[in-house]
């Protein structure tokens, strides 16, 4: 089996996660079985993945697989299903949620519900005696997945995932740190196997995750087709695909330039990759996303582990011959990006090249889609803003927040800009639009001006 | 049916447990179903209710009924045939006959104690982070199956415990917090009982909880008080046919003079704020009734018998002439009195022994009482035993010949009735209520004075040294006892319950 590995998989989705779901395309386009591996827990997974078009039977997410939850049936729990083992409470409604008290007014739970069927998303339970003790989670599927009990303090001492039956299968504890200024710290996770009854303590989650790729690994052992782990995201297993039990083909896929991206030979490479490129000889293989970077890396690494150059940008064949949007359909000087507005994507240069070509064409306008990365408060957002404050671009530069409809603003604008410092390879930009780029080593120009021209021959 | 409503039943049990588990088996083998119903969560029920010789069928306790096991059968657990240790993985090292240690790299991730008295068999299972926290404890029962997970608060104090059925389904939870700065279980809360959930706020809630589903079963079922803290919850019990309290001990603050003293705070409830939710009141002797009807005039107070025995003994000659004390070791029985009585006798009868069986209530009181043995220089004549279940005991009084009751107050006089039993005469101070009703002065034994400790001696020196004199009151004392026999009993406990 091949397995995609990453964190997450979220309704904001980064470059990754696209560039996941397109090798999923692919592989579906060619009819090569897959598994996308999500190893943090997140109860809204599912909605999010069925909307990428990742079936259930494709996914599996960690918890989910220690919770025996791959596959359940969807029953959404609303207030009504729910029961305090408290009689004749009452409830009172607001927008987002429902506290239920006690004949006495006694607050006993709050329940938050989501969407306008008001699926419950989790409840805060209290005691007789008003202490909060525990929060529980629901899936959106409608199992409840996990429970926090809170301290006396009111902080989480202990979290247990539950499979759907409500056995504890995966419980994670806090206890003080031995600096007493960093408060309370997962110390510990125990794991009750579902197979077999038998329980493990680990340290940490790392710890958690190589077991769960051991289990997988058994699970699919094949000498005919050996499983092979790619690693999407380097955190989550860079180390553990280190240390499995038994062999598997272990891939580490570079999704950013691997150093600095003006500099492939500067000294401090990009932590991200840090330990992979450290380590890089213990993989079977690296993947870049471009020939250049394959290059860049076996000039400075001289690396045992194959060299792979796969593009993580994939143009399906009906965007390719579909009908050329014209331009005289599109508006006049509307550039778009379409990035997180976070530090490495320099959307403040982006923004003041802008200011320029506004000056000669003030019918000019930037949209800029994505989600605001919160680093050092907001740091990158506040740069854009000082610089349209500064060109007086109020009118003209928009953040128009996360979007997934890529198509239809595309379809809208006549440039791309790109000032990003990391892109291993742009992703959606060159299958329509004329891209406006820095020079930079990874993603060449060359190789840009190649898909340009492929793009606009396209369309 | 009969119920008969306590707290628990210990390693260690008092009189009113003794006389409880006595008459639970009286009822239940003289053809009235009745059972030990207990409150308390003990993983090792089963084991104390084999040293009260109660079978499993005759015990309800509240836990074991909401998990479903009141009828399992024992299994013993191996700690190291437990399923849940990967030993493939981790190393399971015993490190004393109390404890295992779980080890994975040479470090210590969980713990195994042993159930006490047993050869490695499994009490709980701990788990520990990588500082050695206590994250994790799975409490094992007696019969080997595992009962409850407990999690705990980052201060080590236990948060929370879940209770499993059988299978390992969460069937009530427990949880502990703060109420005003004091940690304490503030919540239980019934899983999926019967297709709901409950939450209860205090164990007695709970505990009315689970007595109403009893009672709700059963359209004849009479219920009998034994431990006065639950008298308050029992008066709230809804269905039942009769409701009782049994008083197994002195109701007044003053017990030697009970016509004087105030009544003590535990008997309030039932005689007097909840007297109208039951029935009446029932007591082991004649006397005591009669003084509580004197407090009392409106309240129904009966008699009937505090302990029964299956049948009588034959004794045994001992090598020494034996002198025995039976019962708690607490200020109440003045422990302290029967020793100086020895420190007489021994002048008079040099070869008589002391045999002390009991358990003090604290680590103090011991200290005290063997300080004094050493000071009244009985070192190589007294001697305390561990606490004996019955059976244990039962062989230690064939062997006795004199058994003394130094006590401030009996109500009855389980240990005088058991010692008779094997024809051993009593030698008892003049206090109410139970000498009186149990011990007839020249005849079955001898009464001296409240707190006469010489004339005590000299009367257990006479049946020491006179073997017609201890024939003719060892023969009284076993027909006195007779009179208790389950057969005789029963018919009182009838009569009273009518």
């Amino acid at each position: 089996m091949i397995f995609f590995i990453n964190s997450i998989m979220q309704e904001n989705k980064s470059g990754i996660e696209f560039a996941q779901l397109k090798r999923i395309e692919l592989f579906n386009d060619h009819n090569v079985d897959y598994r996308l591996v999500v190893r943090d827990w997140n109860p809204r997974l599912h909605p999010t993945t069925r909307a990428a078009d990742v079936p259930d039977r494709n996914l599996i997410n960690m918890f989910e697989y220690f919770q025996n939850a791959m596959a359940i049936e969807d029953h959404p729990q609303h207030l009504a299903d729910l029961d305090f083992g408290v009689l004749d409470t009452h409830v009172e409604e607001e927008a987002t949620r429902f506290l239920v008290y006690t004949t006495d007014n006694r607050l006993v739970a709050r329940v938050n519900v989501s969407g306008d069927d008001k699926v419950v998303f989790s409840t805060e339970l209290f005691d007789g005696f008003g202490n909060l003790y525990r929060v529980d989670y629901y899936d959106t599927r409608g199992f409840r997945s996990l429970e926090q009990w809170y301290t006396p303090d009111n902080k989480i001492g202990t979290e247990v995932w539950l499979d759907p039956d409500g056995h504890a299968v995966i419980e994670k504890f806090y206890r003080k740190s031995v600096h007493e200024e960093d408060g309370l710290v997962a110390s510990g996770w125990r794991l009750t196997d579902r197979t077999d009854g038998k329980t493990y303590m680990f340290d940490t989650i790392e710890e958690l995750t190589v077991r769960f790729l051991d289990d997988l690994n058994d699970e699919y052992w094949s000498l005919e087709h050996p499983n092979v782990f790619v690693l999407d995201r380097g955190h989550v297993a860079d180390w553990g695909l280190l240390h499995l039990r038994r062999p598997a083909y272990t891939v580490n896929h570079l999704h950013n330039a691997h150093a600095s991206g003006q500099d492939p030979m500067a000294p401090v490479v990009n932590n991200n990759y840090e330990f992979t490129l450290s380590a890089i000889d213990d993989y079977d293989a690296i993947v870049s996303s471009t020939h250049k970077q394959s290059a860049d890396v076996d000039k400075r690494f001289h690396p045992r582990a194959k060299l792979f150059t796969i593009p993580v940008g994939v143009v399906p064949d009906e965007l390719l011959h579909a009908p050329r949007i014209l331009e005289s359909k599109r508006t006049f000087g509307k550039m778009v990006v379409f990035a997180r507005i976070a530090p490495e994507k320099q959307l403040d240069q982006l923004t003041a090249a802008f200011a320029i070509a506004h000056n000669k064409f003030p019918e000019a306008t930037l949209d800029l889609y994505g989600y605001e990365d919160a680093t050092n408060k907001f740091e990158a957002k506040r740069k854009v803003e000082a610089v349209i404050k500064k060109n007086h671009l109020e009118d003209a530069v928009t953040f128009k927040g996360y979007t997934t409809d890529v198509d239809t603003a595309e379809n809208n604008a006549m440039l791309y800009g790109l000032t990003s410092n990391m892109e291993a390879l742009t992703w959606p930009s060159w299958k329509r639009l004329p891209t406006v780029s820095f020079q930079f080593h990874t993603t060449s120009i060359t190789a840009l001006t190649k898909l340009l021209r492929t793009t606009l021959t396209a369309g | 049916m009969y119920y008969f409503i306590s707290e628990n039943v210990f390693g260690r049990n008092s009189g009113t447990e003794h006389a409880q588990a006595r008459r639970t088996r009286m009822f239940n083998a003289e053809g009235e179903q009745a059972f030990y119903v207990s409150r308390n969560y003990n993983p090792l029920l089963k084991r104390d209710l084999e040293s009260v010789k109660l079978a499993a069928k005759e015990s309800i306790n509240m836990y074991d009924f909401f998990q479903g096991t009141l009828a399992v059968r024992r299994k013993k657990q191996n700690l190291r045939l437990l399923g849940e240790v990967p030993l493939d993985e981790y190393h399971v090292e015993a490190i004393t006959p109390n404890y295992s240690m779980i080890t994975h790299v040479g470090r210590e991730i969980g713990r195994i104690n042993v159930l006490p008295g047993t050869v490695g068999l499994t009490m709980d299972v701990e788990n520990r982070d990588q500082h050695n926290n206590l994250v994790a404890r799975e409490n094992w029962d007696w019969r080997g199956f595992k009962s409850s997970i407990d999690y705990f608060h980052p201060d080590g104090q236990v948060a929370s415990r879940s209770y499993l059925s059988q299978d390992g389904d969460p069937v009530l939870e427990q949880l502990w917090m703060d109420v005003d700065g004091k940690r304490q279980p503030t919540m239980w809360k019934l899983l999926n009982y019967q297709g709901h959930d409950y939450r209860f706020s205090t164990e007695d809630q709970l505990f009315l909880f689970f007595l109403n589903e009893l009672t709700k079963q059963d359209s004849n079922a009479t219920l009998i008080a034994d431990r006065h803290t639950l008298d308050y919850v029992v008066a709230d019990v809804q269905g039942t046919k009769a409701k009782w309290g049994y008083f197994h001990g002195v109701h007044s603050t003053k017990p030697g003079k009970v016509g004087k003293g105030s009544i003590l705070p535990v008997y309030r409830n039932i005689l007097e704020q909840r007297a109208d939710a039951f029935d009446g009141v029932l007591v082991a002797t004649e006397d005591q009734r009669a003084d509580l009807v004197t407090r009392y005039p409106h309240m129904d107070v009966r008699v009937a018998p505090d302990t029964a025995i299956a049948k009588t003994h034959m004794h045994k000659e001992a090598k020494h002439p034996t002198v025995m004390f039976v019962g708690r070791f607490g200020p109440d029985k003045r422990p302290e009195q029967a020793l100086q009585m020895m420190g007489e006798l021994v002048k008079q009868v040099p070869d008589a022994r002391m045999e002390f069986y009991g358990y003090a209530p604290d680590e103090d009181t011991m200290k005290r009482l063997n300080d004094e043995v050493t000071k009244l220089g009985l070192t190589d004549q007294v001697q305390f035993a561990d606490y004996m279940g019955l059976g244990e005991l039962s062989k230690e009084y064939s062997h006795g010949d004199v058994i003394v009751q130094t006590s401030i107050a009996e109500s009855f006089g389980m240990n005088l009735v058991e010692a008779m039993s094997y024809g051993i005469p009593a030698v008892s101070y003049n206090i109410p209520y139970g000498t009186k009703a149990l011990v007839r002065d020249g005849e079955n034994g001898y009464v001296v004075p409240d707190g006469a400790t010489k004339q005590m001696a000299a009367k257990v020196a006479q049946l020491l040294t006179d073997h017609d004199d201890w024939q003719a009151k060892s023969k009284a004392a076993k027909e006195t006892a007779s009179n208790y026999t389950f057969t005789r009993a029963m018919g009182d406990w009838r009569r009273a319950l009518k």
